[in-house]
């Protein structure tokens, strides 16, 4: 009976005898993008570009709805005076972006915005910035990202590059290509030409160098790429195939995977000594390293249980043990940069998909809805993810992206096909 | 053949009895339940959900949120120092802020808490004085989120619908911080004053802890823009008195993993 009483009292939400308030839980609610004006900043004409990539930058999180600018019923005319809010209720913003650009005498553009709270009546957040005007759209990345922390306790990131494998040419003849591109699919360079098959290209923690695996003279091994001077190097020498690399969070070190005999092992490079210390000794096939976000553990995929399944191992090697036991098939673990999840790729019913769970292997979520998505890669916040996605028949690939609650999820626009994107971490 | 007719007629029969003896049924008036309507509080009593002595702590704590809020919102703009990223050719510094005048709910926002005190002082605790024992022992399992529950007792019966009403209502309008790395953390607790026609008549006051972490102030962002935009809310107006004082408790827990 006592439980009974309890269950409705807990049920329930309860009444302050005396105190006249009511108390109301509230458990339930209803996600949904918040609605956000964002005019044209004022001022220089490259203001109405920047207002333009904002936009689209919150747009695309899928937790922002930037209102129609044909709907605003009030000019922003000056960005030092508080806007009319009740101007704003009207069309049901939630939030203001009001901005300003200016060339100075410099040369240089000068960009200021404040984020103004409409319900609250005050100003959220006001910054200003000083760049060579060629570098606007970084400008608009940097605002999307405040604005994006501001309103989700979350860093952004839109001021970041994905790298990928660009792929083109006919069936038969098909050609891969290394690419960089800005998160928003703006300024797409290619890195090779195309002539030898690249494959797994990882950035750096500065975004400045990535590590790939090439097949460079036809021999499969690991190399970098300098992104400021272009050059490429392998990684090490050694006399069988190497593969699958990633660097550790302070960009020291590179966990890879050396074949050796029909046997593959994880092994991980110090960049500054080229020393390597070998982790796994199983005779099973061990692959697919990441590092924890502390880079005190690893996670890896290995068959040694009989089927493709991930495991986590201390960084020194010790301490392995397998933390994927759901249906299927599970590879390819990345750690999250938050630390508090793994993505993987499961297989199972002749279909691949993007899953998530905690360090631990509990919280299993599938969260992508494709026929063959693999190949997981994290935003710089942990709150986002993009994979390679085949489309059935043969019909190409693609990059999409989901939000890591399994919302949101769409693709990423590329120059032709893609896949095997990874994401750098916020440019510094 | 003419036991064969004989029995299909008398099937026939048969039925049709049996279709008039049911419509006989159905004619007779169904029988009447007597019903009392007894005030839930009344028989059930259930009142101390928390024990008598921390009554006073966590009293005190909700008289004093009304600064820490206010403190909450003005250091916004000192704090954006620190989150502007001086990438190297860019330099971000704060913009100057003018901040809007205040709300002229300001001068209310003293008097609101005072009230509550006094309120609470008297009644209540001879209230919980009164009927303690039974639901002492329910109370540590009860209370889970920071929030103190204090009791249920009369008004609880009058008020469970004004209550599923609001929480509806609420509901429609709250966006939950689902995707923050603890969501379970982020309970949020709000004191709510509101109009005849059901408008918001104050600044809401956060009563939950005030953090400097961004995850806790985007949760307390996203739980008072639920409560403006939802209002009018639509509540019945003769029942005011029950209804002008609010406390909102955001628990985002449920909503994890949706």
């Amino acid at each position: 009976m006592k439980k009974i009483a309890l269950a409705l009292a807990a049920l329930f939400a309860l009444t302050v005898p005396g105190s006249a308030a009511l108390q109301v839980d509230v458990n339930q609610g209803n996600i949904q993008p918040l609605p956000i004006a964002i005019p044209d900043f004022i001022g220089d004409p490259q203001g109405a570009n920047i207002a333009k990539v904002v936009r689209a930058d919150l747009e695309r999180s899928g937790l922002f709805k930037p209102l129609d600018p044909k709907s605003y019923v009030e000019q922003i005319k000056s960005i030092n005076a508080a806007p009319t809010f009740a101007n704003w209720r009207v069309i049901n913003a939630q939030g203001l972006v009001t901005g300003q650009a200016q060339a100075q005498s410099d040369g240089r553009l000068r960009v200021d915005f404040r984020l103004w709270d409409i319900y609250g009546e005050s100003q959220m957040l006001g910054l200003q910035y000083f760049t060579q005007p060629e570098n606007w759209r970084r400008i608009a990345h940097l605002i999307s990202d405040a604005i994006y922390e501001r309103i989700t306790g979350e860093k952004g990131y839109f001021d970041t590059r994905i790298v990928f494998i660009s792929e083109g040419g006919p069936a038969k003849n098909r050609k891969k290509k290394l690419a960089v591109m800005d998160e928003d699919g703006a300024n797409p360079i290619f890195l090779t030409r195309g002539d030898y098959l690249v494959l797994t290209p990882r950035f750096n923690p500065t975004a400045q160098m990535i590590a790939y695996m090439s097949y460079i003279n036809g021999k499969p091994r690991v190399y970098l790429f300098d992104l400021e001077s272009g050059r490429q190097e392998m990684l090490g020498n050694f006399p069988n195939m190497t593969f699958s690399p990633r660097f550790s969070p302070d960009g020291n070190k590179v966990a890879m995977t050396l074949e050796n005999g029909g046997n593959s092992d994880i092994y991980v490079m110090d960049l500054r000594t080229r020393s390597y210390t070998r982790l796994t000794t199983d005779p099973s096939i061990d692959t697919s390293p990441s590092f924890s976000p502390d880079g005190k553990q690893i996670c890896f995929e290995s068959d040694r249980g009989g089927s493709q399944q991930i495991y986590v191992m201390n960084a020194d090697g010790s301490n392995q043990h397998r933390i994927s036991f759901g249906s299927g098939k599970n590879g390819t673990p990345v750690w999250s940069p938050r630390g508090d999840m793994i993505a993987f790729t499961k297989q199972g019913g002749g279909a691949f998909h993007i899953g998530v769970m905690r360090p631990d292997g509990s919280g299993e979520r599938v969260i992508s809805n494709g026929w063959e998505d693999e190949g997981p890669t994290w935003a710089p916040n942990g709150r986002v993810l993009m994979y390679s996605r085949t489309l059935q028949g043969g019909r190409g690939s693609q990059i999409w992206s989901v939000d890591v609650t399994g919302r949101n999820e769409r693709r990423v626009i590329t120059p032709g096909d893609a896949s095997d994107p990874a994401w750098s971490p916020l440019i510094q | 053949m003419v036991g064969a007719v004989a029995l299909h007629v008398a099937i026939l029969a048969a039925t049709m009895f049996a279709w008039t003896h049911t419509l006989d049924i159905a004619d007779e008036a169904p029988p009447v339940v007597p019903v009392d309507l007894v005030t839930i509080g009344e028989k059930t009593n259930i009142r101390a959900m928390v024990k008598q002595q921390p009554k006073e702590p966590p009293k005190q704590e909700e008289v004093q949120p009304p600064s820490p809020e206010k403190a909450e919102v003005t250091p916004v703009t000192p704090q954006r120092e620190e989150a502007a990223p001086p990438p190297d050719q860019m330099a971000a510094e704060k913009v100057p802020q003018k901040p809007p005048p205040p709300p002229q709910v300001q001068p209310q926002e003293k008097p609101q808490p005072e009230k509550k005190k006094e309120s609470f002082d008297i009644d209540k605790m001879m209230a919980f004085l009164d009927k303690r024992a039974p639901a002492q022992s329910a109370a540590p399992n009860a209370a889970k989120g920071p929030k103190t529950i204090k009791g249920i007792g009369q008004q609880n019966a009058m008020t469970m619908d004004l209550i599923d009403t609001l929480r509806n209502q609420i509901a429609q309008c709250w966006s939950p911080p689902v995707g923050a790395p603890h969501p379970e953390q982020l309970i949020v607790q709000y004191e709510l004053f509101l109009n005849r026609d059901g408008t918001v008549a104050q600044t809401p006051q956060l009563l939950s802890s005030t953090s400097s972490d961004p995850f806790m102030r985007a949760a307390a962002d996203a739980a008072r823009r639920a409560i403006y935009t939802c209002q009018p809310y639509r509540l019945p107006p003769d029942r005011y008195d029950q209804w002008q004082d609010i406390t909102l408790n955001f628990d985002p827990r449920q909503m994890v993993g949706q």
